[in-house]
């Protein structure tokens, strides 16, 4: 057992390691480890009133899940909303950020505006969208003099939700990207101007390439966030719509039967099925990722 | 060197601290739920014996109230300002609206902290009775002589365990009546609703307004979730029910019960199209004058008494089914469904002397006259609501209290879990395809078998 022997001052300096860690490690372990391992006990019980007396079931709780239709499409309905969310709120995104990167007026007022859905409250957001979209009183169909359920027909009621979706992110993601931006040294765009590059092509060939690192970042943070998506259906679909099956998200049916009808474990086994869903998605995208981005 | 390192070994103790605190806090109050509710079990049997009865509230701080209903919370502040003028404790009233209030009290009940007092309802109250989440008042009301016998039977069985135990006092009951706008009454040219209506009048009503005002308005409005107050009543006026008494079967799917989901699917057809209410809800499409008559249930009152347009609206009672065709109402024709919350403390409350005087004054008959005197609601003792008519001056109220002599009062049906089958009864599973097409009568007796196999269901699996 004779491994390398630490030294006094290894020892000492380890010891303070440890001291500055133990603090985040406390916390990590008692709000996040503890609860993710008993989640995925609980998927495999049938818990008892207020999560005591739980009774192990195996897989029972899988199995309802898979055999249950709701459940995929449920996961179905998350994908579509990130199929609107990521790709539209990134490449607005984008644009506005290359806009508000150059020297005009009013740039950081432009900015703050963009940025303001990020200050506000989520389902603030989502009363207020809501309301917009309302069938009798809403804006849109007062202004545009169309009757249309923008969130009660359930063709439609996806795509307005996820609009939403993008009109919160944009503000957030364009703050990512314009940081991103000003690392881009501008000898670049110099030394294209020179050659006689138009503003299009340097935006393909200089902008897109080195800001790689930064939306590879973005999508990957924004592909977890919209498949964890909750808030925006629930305060905009009422449980009585008759698009709800075609809008809920999976964190939604967790809600519904976790904490609506009082069933953890079956909520449990819903939570773990995302959870494998978004690490099979973050593999694949990490794989992607040495093909795609480019790093200086 | 020394010293930056003191400072920093310092500023981590105190970051250790801090969070050793934030985690003692919670994780004792979490270990405290199983012992006080074991301490209380125990011990409340000698606590208010050889403590002095009169005085039992004289230990602990402030005591906190939840309840769900926004329109209440002046009048019940109100009520508990007088006890807190005799005790010397202050009450203060929160509210959390209604879903959020579950989600709360189920994470309290799970291992956090509970308010002291609060709301329990028919839906839930016989799972947190069975988890002793409840301060079990059985012991303090033998000691303080409170008579059960003065409450609503229906009322004080809902917060009575199978052992005999009570874990809350009644503290109102609701009934169900018509509202109409008389606006859009005159605007159609038909005669208001009466006393004497039967759902076929109310159809043939309803009908004439739809065709009489322009697009978009309409004579009656309904949706899934109007249960209790509103499609409920049918099932039990066509003699119907959706959970028996015995809580072990249903007959919705009877002939009774498809009868009258029959006449809601007719009156639907004349009614505000199902995603519209599912958008906007029938009581904002009352409110702004695009329907004629919805039912609503006694607790609602304040919010339309103190609408916009309040002078156009009136109550009549609601309507009857005449199943025997003898052109009369007999009482079991004409059913409102009735409900009462119970008030209950918290199994681990600082302070259950205080909690239990605080439920005793609220529960008293002189507290119920107030609170009925106020408008708050009508009481959960039968007999001394008649002040409650005249809390809105102007706004004839009447017809929530006649109907408890002309009509017969049905309990809110439920199982023991009711939350597992209400809501997906209420969704695309259960009637809302009924309710959105209501052309095809296929799809509402369908719709009547379905929802009768989940509530058979949930109570086989013990919900």
């Amino acid at each position: 057992m004779k491994k390398s022997k630490m030294t006094a001052a290894a020892k000492n300096e380890a010891i303070w390691a440890w001291a500055f860690i133990l603090p985040t490690m406390l916390g990590l372990i008692i709000l996040n480890f503890y609860p993710v391992f008993n989640t995925i006990y609980q998927s495999f019980c049938k818990t008892g009133d207020f999560g005591k007396g739980n009774t192990f079931v195996g897989v029972a709780n899988y199995q309802k899940a898979f055999a249950t239709p709701e459940t995929l499409q449920a996961l179905w309905n998350t994908v579509k909303y990130a199929l609107i969310e990521v790709p539209f709120g990134v490449i607005i995104a984008l644009v506005l950020a290359v806009f508000l990167n150059k020297k005009l007026k009013g740039t950081s007022a432009y900015r703050t505006i963009f940025f303001l859905p990020m200050v506000c409250a989520p389902a603030a957001v989502a009363m207020v969208w809501k309301w917009l979209y309302n069938q009798q009183f809403g804006l849109f169909n007062n202004v545009f003099h169309t009757n249309i359920g923008w969130t009660s027909d359930p063709k439609i009621a996806w795509i307005s939700v996820g609009i939403i979706g993008v009109w919160s992110i944009i503000g957030y993601n364009m703050v990512l990207f314009i940081s991103g931006l000003q690392e881009i040294p501008f000898d670049y765009y110099e030394a294209a101007m020179i050659d006689g590059a138009t503003g299009i092509r340097q935006f393909f060939h200089i902008t897109v390439p080195l800001l790689s690192p930064t939306t590879f970042f973005i999508v990957q943070t924004r592909v977890i966030g919209a498949l964890t998506v909750f808030d925006l259906m629930f305060m905009v679909i009422d449980k009585t719509s008759g698009a709800l099956p075609n809008v809920q998200s999976i964190v939604y049916v967790f809600y519904k039967y976790a904490f609506d009808q009082g069933n953890k474990g079956y909520g449990a086994a819903i939570v773990m099925i995302l959870v494998v869903f978004i690490m099979i998605v973050t593999v694949i995208m990490q794989r992607a990722e040495k093909k795609l981005v480019f790093y200086n | 060197m020394k010293q930056k390192k003191l400072i920093a070994l310092l500023l981590a103790l105190v970051m250790l601290l801090s969070l050793a605190a934030c985690g003692g806090g919670s994780s004792s109050s979490g270990s405290g739920d199983a012992a006080p509710a074991g301490d209380t079990a125990s011990t409340d049997a000698a606590a208010p014996a050889d403590a002095a009865p009169a005085d039992t509230a004289s230990a602990g701080g402030a005591l906190t109230i939840n309840i769900w209903d926004a329109n209440q919370q002046a009048g019940i502040q109100e009520i508990c300002d007088d006890w807190t003028a005799e005790s010397g404790i202050p009450v203060k009233v929160e509210v959390i609206d209604w879903d959020n209030y579950w989600t709360l009290l189920e994470s309290g009940a799970s291992g956090g902290t509970l308010p002291d007092v609060f709301w329990m309802h028919s839906d839930y109250a016989q799972i947190y009775m069975e988890n002793d989440i409840l301060l079990d008042l059985t012991q303090y009301i033998a000691n303080d002589g409170v008579d059960m016998g003065i409450y609503y039977p229906d009322i004080a069985a809902i917060y009575t365990r199978s052992d005999g135990n009570i874990y809350a006092l009644p503290k109102d009951h609701d009934t169900i009546a018509l509202l109409y706008n008389k606006a859009l009454f005159d605007e159609a040219g038909v005669a208001y609703p009466t006393d004497d209506w039967t759902y076929e009048d109310m159809y043939e009503a309803a009908k004439a307004i739809t065709e009489a005002t322009p697009d978009g308005t309409y004579g009656y409005a309904l949706n899934t979730s109007n249960d209790q107050d509103g499609w409920y009543n049918y099932i039990y006026s066509y003699g119907g029910n959706v959970v028996n008494k015995e809580k072990t079967d249903t007959a919705i799917d009877g002939p009774e019960a498809k009868a009258a989901m029959e006449m809601v699917r007719k009156m639907l057809t004349c009614a505000v199209p199902q995603s519209v209410v599912a958008e906007s809800g029938t009581d904002s499409l009352f409110q702004s004058g695009k329907v004629a008559m919805i039912t609503q249930g006694s607790w609602m009152i304040n919010n339309f008494y103190t609408a916009e347009n309040s002078a156009d609206y009136a109550w009549a009672m609601i309507p009857y089914a005449d199943v025997n065709g003898d052109g009369q109402c007999q009482p079991e024709e004409r059913s409102t469904q009735y409900n009462g919350l119970g008030w209950a403390a918290a199994a681990n409350t600082s302070n259950p002397d205080g909690a239990w005087s605080l439920i005793k004054y609220l529960c008293s008959e002189e507290a119920q006259k107030k609170q009925a005197a106020l408008g708050v609601t009508m009481a959960g003792i039968p007999g001394i609501s008649e002040e409650f008519a005249n809390a809105f001056a102007g706004m004839d109220v009447s017809a929530f209290i006649k109907v408890e002599t002309e009509g017969t009062l049905e309990a809110r049906p439920g199982t023991r879990n009711s939350g597992v089958w209400q809501t997906p009864m209420k969704s695309t599973e259960g009637f809302q395809p009924a309710f959105a097409d209501p052309s095809n009568p296929e799809l509402m007796s369908t719709a009547c078998d379905n929802v009768a196999a989940m509530i058979r269901n949930a109570i086989a699996e013990g919900n």
